[in-house]
């Protein structure tokens, strides 16, 4: 079967994509819990080549004060790339129109989900650090805060999971590397609430039938599911296995 | 973990809509808000929970500003707690130590505080308050176990703990950290106990 692809690069060979990797399979998910001493909450994320650390603070002090709400508190993020983190990025890693846009929609994902009218006058502050990048890195790291959101123990009425759907070499993938975001023909991260199944982020890049787009989310719920256990598993580490590590010395 | 179970946000605990620590109710139930554990009978623990002052609730905190109309207290929140001059005759200085009781919280959560007690010179150590609880223990068990192996220490609602300087400073924080490691698991005040005697033996040889 010829693939129906306008680039001229071969992405998906006899269903196997360049990893090895099925269509709907995810790539190696590693989640570590609570990994920092100093920050009220953290997690770090391993997925395929992404590397990405994850603190929160909070609620604290709202700066500057006249931002501060006296019905809720302010969730603010700062997603950042480190300057080593992929080839295109180059020596200095400060604000750029992509972090910004990034740190906003991560943070817009957040303010659906925690219980900010508990804490008024008060900020919570997620820092994201990307410290190696391999595609993804917005999915990853909404799937980083939400960790380290439940590790500082601040209320969220849910748990969120984020994974990119994409399509590439004319097939619809789940959780696409850094070369098919590149060289594919579309690239759709979704972020779903676990429980609810609310969708709090979507974004499209490039072009999708009506028909492509309903697999798209039905693709990326199930993958949903994965990640979520993932993420469960983590914090479960992190309380149990830790802890009696530590204790029964 | 003998049967108790890891309660991620947004899991359901309930199925009828009831007011618990750290958990938030729908039309119909009731699910966490934070990271805690379902035990045997079925009850919530939060493992995980940022303090919000309650009255009576008794604190510890450090004077942070003097003014003419009373004293600030930092206690490891957002907002401060404050003294006024009025309510107490003895007088603060800046990094003073003191436990009191909260008599009022507002809306944004400034406190005013009272029965104040300024305490001696120690050292301060910080606690997750989702745990003290475990600290006290049943009864104040815990803490006087402590107080019988260590010296004289003090636990506020806020998770400030003050180990005086004449107790054991380097052993209680030792237990303080153990508490804080092992407080999900039963038998606490047991393995404490336990602790405390290997201590000792440890000391006479």
């Amino acid at each position: 079967m010829m693939a129906s692809s306008t680039s001229e690069v071969r992405l998906v060979i006899d269903g196997k994509r360049m990893d090895g990797r099925g269509p709907e399979d995810l790539r190696q998910l590693r989640i570590e819990a609570g990994v920092l001493h100093e920050a009220d909450g953290s997690a770090f994320v391993e997925w395929g080549g992404n590397k990405i650390i994850c603190g929160v603070y909070g609620p604290r002090e709202c700066i500057p004060r006249f931002l501060a709400s006296p019905y809720r508190a302010l969730v603010k993020c700062r997603y950042m790339m480190s300057p080593f983190a992929s080839l295109e990025e180059h020596s200095r890693s400060g604000p750029s129109r992509r972090s910004t846009e990034l740190s906003k929609v991560i943070r817009e994902v957040f303010e659906n989900l925690v219980i900010a009218e508990k804490f008024p006058n008060t900020q919570i502050d997620i820092y994201i650090d990307v410290l190696q990048a391999d595609g993804g890195t917005r999915t990853a790291s909404i799937t980083a805060a939400a960790v380290a959101l439940a590790n500082a123990g601040i209320p969220m009425k849910d748990m969120v999971s984020a994974v990119a759907v994409g399509k590439a070499d004319g097939q619809l993938l789940v959780d696409l590397g850094k070369a098919e975001d590149n060289f594919g023909q579309s690239d759709t991260p979704v972020a779903f609430a676990s429980r609810s199944k609310d969708i709090l982020l979507i974004q499209m890049d490039g072009m999708l039938t009506r028909d492509e787009m309903a697999r798209v989310l039905d693709m990326a719920e199930r993958a949903e599911g994965k990640i979520h256990a993932v993420q469960a598993d983590s914090l479960k580490r992190h309380y149990e296995e830790a802890g009696e590590k530590k204790f029964l010395m | 973990m003998n049967g108790r179970k890891i309660i991620l946000p947004g899991e359901k605990i309930a199925d009828a809509r009831v007011q618990v620590p750290g958990a938030f109710n729908d039309s119909q139930a009731t699910y966490a808000s934070v990271v805690g554990m379902l035990d045997e009978e079925g009850r919530f623990i939060p493992m995980e929970k940022k303090y919000r002052p309650i009255v009576d609730d008794v604190v510890i905190g450090m004077v942070t500003d003097a003014r003419h109309a009373g004293y600030d207290v930092e206690l490891n929140l957002p907002n401060v707690g404050f003294i006024p001059a009025r309510d107490i005759r003895l007088k603060l200085e800046l990094g003073d130590f003191v436990v009191c009781k909260v008599r009022e919280v507002t809306e944004t959560g400034d406190m005013d505080l009272a029965d104040v007690r300024r305490l001696p010179r120690g050292q301060m150590v910080v606690f997750p308050p989702a745990k003290v609880p475990r600290l006290i223990g049943k009864k104040l068990s815990m803490i006087n176990l402590i107080k019988e192996n260590v010296g004289d220490i003090l636990v506020g609602n806020n998770g400030y703990v003050w180990i005086s300087e004449k107790a054991d400073i380097p052993l209680a924080i030792k237990v303080v950290k153990m508490i804080d490691e092992g407080a999900h698991f039963s038998g606490l005040t047991d393995r404490v106990a336990a602790f405390f005697a290997k201590e000792k033996q440890n000391k006479v040889i």
